[in-house]
């Protein structure tokens, strides 16, 4: 502790906007994002002197995510841990007639909602919708992601991939057993 | 290529432009005749673009809190006072009263506090006689730099002025909206929560209208009201001032 804070925030504020999108998703029910935002930047301070420079942002997203799971245990919950919701009463709009034989593709994007695809990936596998959230969402690469989350750039692609897959079909399937016209 | 190679690894390798020329060339010749891959690609695209709709930029406000947060911090890492106490000698009152209102302006109403990233951070340090967020609020009035212009005691009449800009911060799990007000030689912070402030240990209740407490925390006095928000006065006032300098601050 004890580094110089405006060294800091020159080097850190820059990526306020990923860690936000970081910590939207990493915050558990009832933590606030800007919550977990203020937390990851008091955490990074103080661990600031200790800090090696490779990659701020990623530095800064590792935290979060720690942040994140602490607050969890705090609340004796599992951060990421999304209940499975029913799937019906997402408002993905949906394509008419002949929906079975429609690409996935297709319909996904003609429908795209942001309330629906969030409660899509909130049902992703913890490791896929991580991926998703850094990459997608944040913008990290995925040798960023492959050092926030401390495994190897091909795993990260991998999940991301299934993840994104997943996602697109969880849509669709959203879409189609919505029973809307 | 091998008929339908569905390796996800390599698959998203390619689409991350990963591969390398040769590699990249095979599975170009490969999706042209593999529907099963060809929609895998399509269907990667789709979900990026779907989560890539839940981008949002970071709200306004929350570049000032996080600077506010650290620089409280920062300062009380250093566990010395605001300059109001080392101010070197030849520096003007000018200087100073400058010097604050560029500190203010930018929202760095930093001050020191030992220990305050301990009490700013969700579940930390808090002792049984004073919670953390009673505890920050006061350190930070502890601290408010002020450039104490000439003027009317407390009890005086002139009208608060608030200095600065309000700040939004955290500290033990509660978050509440921070604001300076100046009312003649004192300054006087503000907190407002939508939570109750906890009562100290020691702190004493007040009769009058809705719940009310005062405490005090070294030099500081602290008075809390709680009507539809929480408000905690933080004043380096006597205990006994502390009603009256809070009725002449706005409300809430």
């Amino acid at each position: 502790m004890g580094a110089d804070h405006r060294t800091f925030l020159e080097a850190t504020l820059p990526h306020l906007d990923v860690v936000y999108q970081v910590a939207r998703h990493a915050a558990g029910d009832g933590q606030d994002p800007e919550d977990l935002v203020q937390e990851t930047y008091l955490r990074a301070y103080a661990a600031f002197g200790s800090w090696r420079g490779e990659s701020t942002r990623a530095w800064l997203a590792a935290i979060c995510l720690n942040a994140a799971r602490s607050a969890a245990r705090r609340r004796r919950r599992r951060p990421w841990e999304v209940a499975a919701m029913a799937l019906e009463a997402l408002p993905v709009a949906r394509a008419d007639g002949g929906e079975a034989a429609r690409d996935v593709a297709d319909v996904v994007i003609a429908g795209l909602d942001a309330q629906a695809v969030s409660r899509c990936l909130a049902v992703l596998p913890e490791p896929q919708r991580v991926c998703i959230v850094l990459m997608d969402m944040a913008g990290y690469t995925a040798a960023e992601t492959a050092a926030v989350l401390g495994c190897p750039r091909g795993t990260v692609l991998a999940r991301v991939h299934r993840g994104r897959l997943k996602l697109a079909r969880l849509l669709v399937e959203a879409g189609v057993s919505d029973g809307r016209p | 290529m091998d008929g339908h190679d569905r390796d996800h690894g390599l698959l998203a390798a390619f689409l991350a432009g990963e591969l390398d020329a040769a590699g990249a060339r095979r599975w170009d010749e490969h999706l042209l005749a593999c529907e099963q891959c060809w929609r895998a690609v399509r269907e990667d695209r789709a979900g990026r673009q779907a989560a890539q709709l839940l981008r949002q930029p970071a709200p306004p406000g929350l570049a000032d809190r996080v600077t506010f947060a650290v620089e409280l911090a920062a300062a009380g890492m250093a566990g010395q006072g605001w300059p109001r106490h080392r101010v070197r000698p030849q520096r003007s009152r000018r200087w100073v009263r400058l010097r604050w209102r560029w500190l203010a302006a930018a929202g760095a109403l930093a001050a020191a506090v030992a220990a305050l990233a301990a009490v700013l951070l969700p579940g930390g340090r808090e002792s049984a006689s004073m919670p953390a967020a009673v505890a920050a609020v006061a350190h930070y009035a502890q601290t408010v730099p002020s450039a104490r212009p000439p003027g009317p005691a407390p009890g005086g009449s002139s009208a608060p002025v608030e200095v600065g800009k309000p700040v939004t911060v955290s500290a033990g799990g509660q978050r509440m909206v921070l604001r300076v007000w100046r009312l003649g030689r004192v300054e006087a912070v503000v907190a407002v929560s939508t939570r109750p402030f906890p009562m100290p240990a020691r702190a004493q209740g007040v009769t009058g209208p809705g719940m009310a407490w005062t405490a005090r925390l070294g030099t500081i006095g602290l008075y809390c009201r709680n009507g539809s928000t929480s408000e905690l006065v933080a004043a380096p006032v006597p205990q006994s001032q502390l009603a009256a300098l809070a009725a002449r601050l706005p409300a809430a």
